[in-house]
Parts: C-alpha cells; structure tokens; sequence
C-alpha cells in the first residue's frame, strides 16, 4: 500500500490527469495499484524524482506487447505508463528521418511514413507496440534481416534518467560521434537504465518491390534457410516446422515444414530472387496474412502448460542447436541467427520425461541450456508462467560483463527505481 | 615499497616494470623514440607520454594496465594515430599503449560471415584475408590503408560508403577488452545478439576511454556483383545538393554520394591528383552504386536521369576500373592537394541535415573568407557530413588564430543547422570544450555515468571527449576551446 500522503506527492508530481488508481493488477506477479501516466517529457521526470525520493519502485510500460518478457520485477510498487507520450513530432520526407514520442504505437508510424514514401526500420510483432517499449525490449522482429536490430534504427534518443533528470543523447543527424553512444546501451535494457521519451529515427525508403512466399520443406533446415537468408533481397526468412506449419498456412497441405520468405527491394532484383526460391525450393506466392500469422505466432503467451524461447547462435550451428531440441515445436529464423522453440511444463509430453528429478521447469531450462551451448549462444525465455520463470534467471547463465552491467545498473538507477529484478542477474 | 607516484624514482620503477614485462625493445622511453607518439594525425594537439609500449598478445596489455594502476600513471590505446581529433594523444604523462605488433588475422569464417582480428590489423587487410571468399570489411575510412581495425572500433570510423553501409558500430559483433582495472572481458557474440546490455554497442565510438580492446570479430558482408561510379558536373554545390536530395528522396542508397567543391577542384586539378575535371566546373558530384547487377544497371539510368534534371552539365560512368579510380581521384586526392598548399591542413569534420548543406556551405565559405583563410570542402553529402578542409602553417601565429576561430564558427553553424560537430573524427582533444554547444550538465553527467563504470578512476584515456572545465563555452570566453593548442 502506498500511503496517501505519497500518493498526494505522486499525484502533484505527474499531474492531476496522470494518475489512477484501481483494483490491483497482478503484472508478472506484483500486485500494482496505482498507474502513472505522465503526458509530457517535464512530468515524466518529476514522477521520477518523485518515486526516486519516496522510495519507489516503477513497472514502466508502453502497451504492454512485452511485459512477460524479463524476470519478475523485485519490487513494483506503480505502473509507469508512456501510453500518453504519444506523438509524432517531426516526419521530414526530404530527410527521411522522424521524431517520435515514446508511447507512439509503431503502427501509426508505419502508416505515417508510408504515405510519403518512407517506412521506419522497427519491425514489431504488433501495430500497438510503441516505439519506447520495442527500443527497450531491443528484440528484432522478422524483418530484422533487413531492418537489423532496434538500436540500428536509432539517431538520438531523450530519456528521463530515474533521478528524473531528462538527458539526450545523439541527434537528428545520420552520422553522429559527438560524444557516447548511449542510445546503444538504453536500447534492450529493458527499461532498467532509463525512461525513454523521443527518438530520432533513421527511415529507410519503401521498397519498391515486395513478395511473399512460402516453400514446403522437408524439415527446417537451416542449411536452405541460411541460403535463402543471403539473397540480395531477402528480408524475412522463417523456417517452422511441421507441428507450426499448419498456423502459418492453413491451407497447406499438412505434413511438411514451410519456409516463409519476404523479399523486398529493386523489382529485378525481387524477380530474379523470387525465380531462383522457385527453382530451389518450389516457392510460390503466399497468402498478404502470412506475416501477420508468423508475427501472431511469436508474440502469442504459450499459456500455462509450456514456455516460449528464444536462442541466439552461430549462423554454422543453428542446425547443432535444433538438433537439440528436436521433437518441440520450432521456428527458425537464420537470417537473425536466432530459432524459436516452446517447451512443454504440462501434460503428457513433460510427464513422459522424468529427468532432472522430473521437474519439467527445471527440464526445460536444462535442455535450452544445451541446446545455447550446442549452437555457441544463449537463450532467453520470452513467455512463461509466473511459477516458471520463479526462482530462475529467464536470460540464462551471466554472460561475462555482468560485473560491468550491475556497475552500470549502480551509476544510473541506484535506488532501483525502475523495473529492479527484471534484466539479466537480477538487475 | 614502491615510490612515490610523480617522482622520478617511481617513473624509473614503473619503466622497469614495463620492461620486466615485454622485454626491453618493446618499452620506447627515449625523448627522441617518443617524439612520433606526441600527436596523431591532428598535428596541433601535443602530449609527452612517459613510455610507449608494444605488446603482442592480450595477457600482455593486462599486465602493462595493472603495472600503470600500480604506480599511479594513466594509459592510452593507440593504434596506428591517424586519428583527426586528439584521441590517442597522451596527456597526464600517460603510458601509451600501442597496438600496432597485436596484428594477426585470427580468423576469416565464411560460413558465420565474420573476421576475428586482432587490434592492430590494418582496416584494408581485414577484407584483404575475406576476398577469397567473397566477403569484406566493409568500413573505409580515408585512411583505410593505415589505421587499424582497433582504432576504427574506438572512433567508430566511417567512409565514404556509411550512407549504405553504416559505420563501424554496425560492424561490430563482439569484442575482447582489458578494462581499466587490467581485467580482461569478452563482450557480445556472433549471433550479433547482445548478452545482457548492449556492451558492445557502448565501447564502439567511445574514442578509448573504456578499456582497451584487444581482439574484435566483426562482420563481413558480400563483394557486390556489380560497382557502377558516375562523375557529375555541376555548375554550382546547390544544383549538386539538389541532385543528392532527388537521388535520397526518390529511394535510392547508393554505396556513396560525395561532393567536392569547386575549391578543391582548384586545388586537385593543380597537383599530381590532377583528375582532368573542368576547372570551370562549379561543384562535382561522385555517385558508387553497388549490388546485384541487375538493379544496378537500373538505378545507373535514374541517377544520371537525376542528376540532368537537378542541372549537371555532365554525368560521365566510369567504363573500367582505371577511369573508376581517376574518378575517385577528383575525392581523394583532396587531403593531399590540399595539403601542397602549406605545410599544415586542418580536416574539420560536422553533420548538417542534408537539405540543409547548400546553405550551411555557403556559410562555411565566406567564414573561411572572413578570416582570409584557404579554405575548401569535400563532403559525403549523401549523409550530410562536412569535411572542410584548411590549409595553413602553424608556424604563422596569426594564421593560427584564424584557423580555431573559423573552425569554432563552423561548429557552431552546423549545430544551429541542426547539426552535430562530430560525424567520424570523434571529439578527442580536438572538440571537447565544444561538446557544451549541444549537451547540457545532465546530458554530459549521464556520459560520465557510464564512463564510471568502466573507469572510476579515469585511468585509461584521461582528459578527452568531455569539456575540460564546467564552464558552459558560452558563458565563459577563456574556456573556449583549443585550450591545449599553444599559440605565443
């Protein structure tokens, strides 16, 4: 409970309009009563200083696309919403660049920059995920082959530290080395350095050709993946096996794997490609929804019974990695180096195993731990059960710089004020 | 006991140590060894460094970091110094680090597409060792034939074709590093996905002052099928500009789009770089389009449709490799033509919005002709990226003066254009006590966050990237930058 003098701070600091209170909700386990939603970047930062000086905790979110994503919070006594950060500022065809404030949701964007001939290199698994929260959860979407990571994206960046001081880093300009690159370090730290405010965004042109196509596979084969990956204008390459297919093409006919290919670019360059996917692999045109269906297949909870993972590997041995995990529903995308696999925590298929003392939890980390280590990577549990990702780090054994992470966690937020426990180790 | 620090008992010490270390021919202590280490490539800033040292292999360099925390003496990363900004200058009497014997290719891997290399290696022998396969380096800055992959990773270098391209940090996939302390790390993987914060992504650009990397593996991509370069003739920079806004608007990335003023062509057309361009030309434009060739051979056709349109009097494709690099010449050559003209050239380095160059030039210009200064521009207008370059003699105090005051004029124009001062050279000395012009207190201290945590005590690389003193530039005159230049 947050006593009613703080509240009366809270309320003072972000505005009479920016805050709720209601029924708790259960948000990864803690249970939140009060939500801040500042509208402007001077009282997000005072809602910071505020928390800050009462010793607080803040859950931060955007729509909430990702908020399974991390370890439970250690502590979340508000909700700090960016949903009325909402905006885009500037959108300069000439330049092909936009600001845009945090809680924008990616889709209007899109839109935005499309009618001018120009589309933002983020690629989210939903239209309602806002650019603040997929700049913090640092994940690529499928057309991350071509779009690269969200930091890529990124010229310069406004953040509201957790002091409340508003800082910025970066410009508007394409090529920048005037001082850190501090965007670099905000973008995939999970809201645990930082509240993001604006951005500056590098726009990259329309294509000014698309196709989508699917190819039934045998199995997924990351070999025909990685292949297909290397085309000029390869921008999605998604490999499901047979278990997924069938979500990915109902009308298919069931059995086999599917590759799910987009390319994107100069039209000959898209034709020629489109010829050699036909020749390869028996590649024809796929339905306009199979992105949408890939992207639903991603970002879906897996429920109470299995959990979702995510393992980043060597190119050469994304193939060793699947190997691993063979026998669970798996979707590679070896053009991101990165392969998708559900684990059951329920039911009969954990049942029937009874190793690591027949805890399925404990069995399915065990298993992505080797198959991490089967393709020189790691893994990262994206969604599961409270219960499961209780007690465990979703993000696997501490990589070697953790030392440096907590530093880092230390310098910027050291009262913990924002999203504490969620990141790696426990930062 | 040791000695204690600053006394010239504990420089011998230390010095002792070092050798102790490498051996005796890898410690250069000598006033007359030590003279070619007190600058980089921008000659007007100076350092004395106590000793430099060469060492070959990591455990090395660890073992020289914690020598120097030992006895109290700062460290700077330095790799081949052809940096433009100061940032391998040792100040503080610091122990240079040099990384130029750490110099093995590791590994070429053609099927992850990476190169594991160590700091030393040349950037143009990177993708020398991944031609057989297809693959290259794709960063190449100027001066490619010289600096190291270490110091690309420490300024995030750039190049003519960062416009498609990008810069070093997108090149980057993991890093080894001695951090501050004499630790050794390994940070990121060649998935490219980062383990935990984006570490990586941090030290890349960070101009040596959070450690100092040791073994970088970075990224490789495909040898193009097909380079097409087309050589415009303009009759003024602002028809050129506007054929560099139609080429950007209608979609097309060429690998590169450079203008060269009509300055330069001066300049170029009367020394040995002489590329035959018409000395009446008023601006040239220099597009590389590279891919498949099929889409090559159609974004030839709307380029040069482009470039009529906006006003070119000319747009000549090179036919072979040669006429390629006659092309190339008219670009290049410009340091060096420029560089005939005096014995000191001054490479400024800002970003403008692109559609804001016409105008911003026009200004850099007539500042250069305000302080009767030879002045002229090459710039990679595809990103908006400013080289004005000043020809000069240092020896000439009065020259000098006009030479700093008309670069701070610079700055300034291109940050109230929206500009940054830095688009590849890195603040270093070079710019520090201009980084007020567009970071406030928080912005910097924010800066400082991260630079604690690698180095609390400010060990490696002291004295660069953020202002010498807390004084907002605007608000105190003394302050204003080139403190470290010594004009009598």
């Amino acid at each position: 409970m947050i006593p009613p003098a703080a509240r009366e701070r809270l309320r003072e600091a972000a505005g009479p309009e920016a805050l709720a209170e209601h029924p708790p909700l259960e948000l990864e386990g803690a249970p939140v009563e009060l939500t801040l939603s500042p509208a402007d970047g001077p009282a997000l930062g005072r809602t910071l200083a505020a928390l800050s000086e009462l010793g607080l905790a803040a859950l931060v979110r955007g729509a909430g696309t990702q908020l399974g994503l991390g370890n439970p919070p250690r502590r979340a006594d508000v909700l700090l919403s960016t949903a009325r950060l909402r905006g885009i500022e500037v959108l300069d065809a000439e330049e092909g660049v936009a600001r845009v404030r945090a809680g924008t949701p990616l889709g209007e964007l899109r839109q935005a920059a499309a009618a001018c001939g120009w589309e933002p290199s983020l690629d989210p698994l939903s239209p309602e995920a806002t650019l603040g929260g997929v700049v913090s959860a640092g994940v690529p979407g499928p057309r991350g082959l071509a779009f690269g990571r969200p930091r890529d994206a990124i010229l310069g960046l406004d953040t509201a530290l957790a002091s409340g001081e508003r800082t910025r880093c970066g410009g508007r300009v394409v090529k920048n080395v005037t001082g850190y690159d501090l965007a670099k370090l905000y973008a995939g730290s999970l809201g645990t350095l930082a509240v993001i405010e604006a951005a500056w965004l590098r726009l990259r042109p329309l294509p000014e050709a698309t196709a989508l196509l699917v190819a039934p596979l045998a199995g997924p084969d990351a070999r025909t993946g990685i292949e297909a990956a290397r085309l000029a204008s390869a921008r999605v390459v998604a490999l499901a096996d047979a278990a997924l297919a069938p979500r990915l093409a109902p009308t298919a006919a069931g059995g086999s794997a599917l590759a799910v290919i987009e390319l994107a670019g100069d039209a000959p360059v898209v034709a020629a490609d489109a010829r050699e996917l036909a020749s390869r692999l028996g590649a024809t045109a796929a339905p306009s929804d199979t992105l949408e269906r890939l992207r639903a297949v991603l970002a879906e909870p897996p429920g109470d019974a299995a959990l979702r993972a995510r393992l980043d590997v060597r190119p050469s041995r994304l193939a060793a990695c699947a190997a691993v995990l063979a026998g669970a529903p798996l979707l590679l995308q070896p053009g991101l180096a990165s392969l998708h696999v559900w684990l059951p925590l329920a039911g009969e298929a954990a049942a029937a195993d009874r190793t690591a003392g027949g805890d399925p939890v404990a069995r399915a980390f065990e298993r992505l731990g080797t198959a991490a280590r089967a393709g020189a990577g790691r893994f990262v549990v994206e969604a599961a059960p409270l219960r499961a990702k209780q007690g465990r780090d979703v993000f696997g054994e501490p990589p070697e710089g953790l030392a440096l992470m907590r530093a880092l966690k230390q310098r910027f937020d050291p009262q913990g004020v924002l999203n504490p426990g969620r990141f790696l180790g426990g930062i | 006991m040791s000695a204690a620090p600053g006394t010239a008992a504990s420089a011998a010490a230390l010095l002792a140590r070092l050798r102790g270390i490498l051996g005796p021919a890898a410690v250069l202590a000598r006033p007359e060894e030590l003279l070619a280490y007190e600058c980089d490539g921008l000659t007007l800033h100076r350092g004395q460094p106590t000793a430099v040292v060469l060492p070959r292999e990591t455990a090395e360099v660890a073992a020289v970091v914690r020598a120097c925390n030992a006895a109290g003496v700062p460290f700077v990363p330095r790799g081949a110094g052809t940096g433009l900004s100061g940032g391998a200058v040792a100040l503080s009497g610091a122990v240079v680090i040099e990384c130029q014997r750490m110099n093995r290719v590791l590994e070429i891997d053609p099927e992850d597409r990476v190169a594991v290399v160590q700091p030393g290696v040349v950037n143009v022998e990177v993708s020398k060792a991944a031609a057989p396969h297809g693959l290259l380096f794709a960063p190449d800055p100027s001066s490619q034939q010289a600096c190291t992959v270490g110091g690309n990773v420490a300024e995030n270098s750039g190049g003519p074709h960062t416009l498609k391209y990008g810069t070093t940090t997108n090149h980057v996939l993991a890093l080894e590093l001695v951090l501050p302390s004499g630790e050794v790390v390994r940070l990121g993987s060649r998935s490219g996905a980062p383990a935990g914060y984006d570490l990586v992504g941090a030290v890349v650009g960070s101009e040596g002052t959070l450690g100092i990397v040791t073994e970088a593996t970075v990224r490789l991509v495909p040898i193009p099928e097909a380079v097409e370069t087309l050589l415009g003739i303009f009759p003024d920079v602002v028809s050129a500009c506007r054929a560099v806004g139609a080429i950007i608007r209608e979609g097309l990335v060429p690998a590169a789009l450079e203008i060269v003023d009509q300055r330069t062509i001066a300049a170029v057309e009367a020394s040995v770089y002489a590329a035959g361009l018409p000395l009446d030309a008023g601006a040239v434009l220099l597009v590389e389009l590279d891919g498949p060739r099929v889409a090559v051979a159609a974004q030839l056709e709307r380029v040069r449709a482009l470039s009529s349109a906006a006003g070119a009097r000319r747009v000549d494709v090179a036919r072979d490799a040669a006429e390629r690099q006659r092309f190339w010449r008219a670009r290049k050559g410009a340091f060096g033509a420029m560089g005939r003209l005096a014995p000191d050239l001054y490479v400024h380095d800002a970003v403008v919005p692109r559609t804001r160059l016409p105008e911003v030039l026009a200004r850099v210009c007539e500042i250069g002709d305000r302080y009767a200064l030879r002045l002229s521009n090459v710039f990679h207008a595809g990103d908006g990226n400013l080289h004005p370059n000043i020809s000069f003699d240092r020896r000439d105090q009065d020259e000098l003066r006009r030479v700093l005051a008309a670069g701070e004029e610079i700055l300034r124009t291109c940050v109230e254009a929206g500009g940054v001062i830095s688009g590849e050279h890195g603040i270093g000395t070079e710019k520090q006590d201009f980084m007020g012009l567009l970071f406030g207190e928080a912005d910097l201290d924010a800066m400082r966050r991260l630079r604690d945590a690698f180095d609390p005590e400010h060990a490696c690389n002291p004295g660069k990237v953020f202002p010498t003193t807390r004084f907002c530039v605007e608000s105190d005159p003394k302050a204003r930058g080139y403190g470290r230049v010594e004009i009598a």
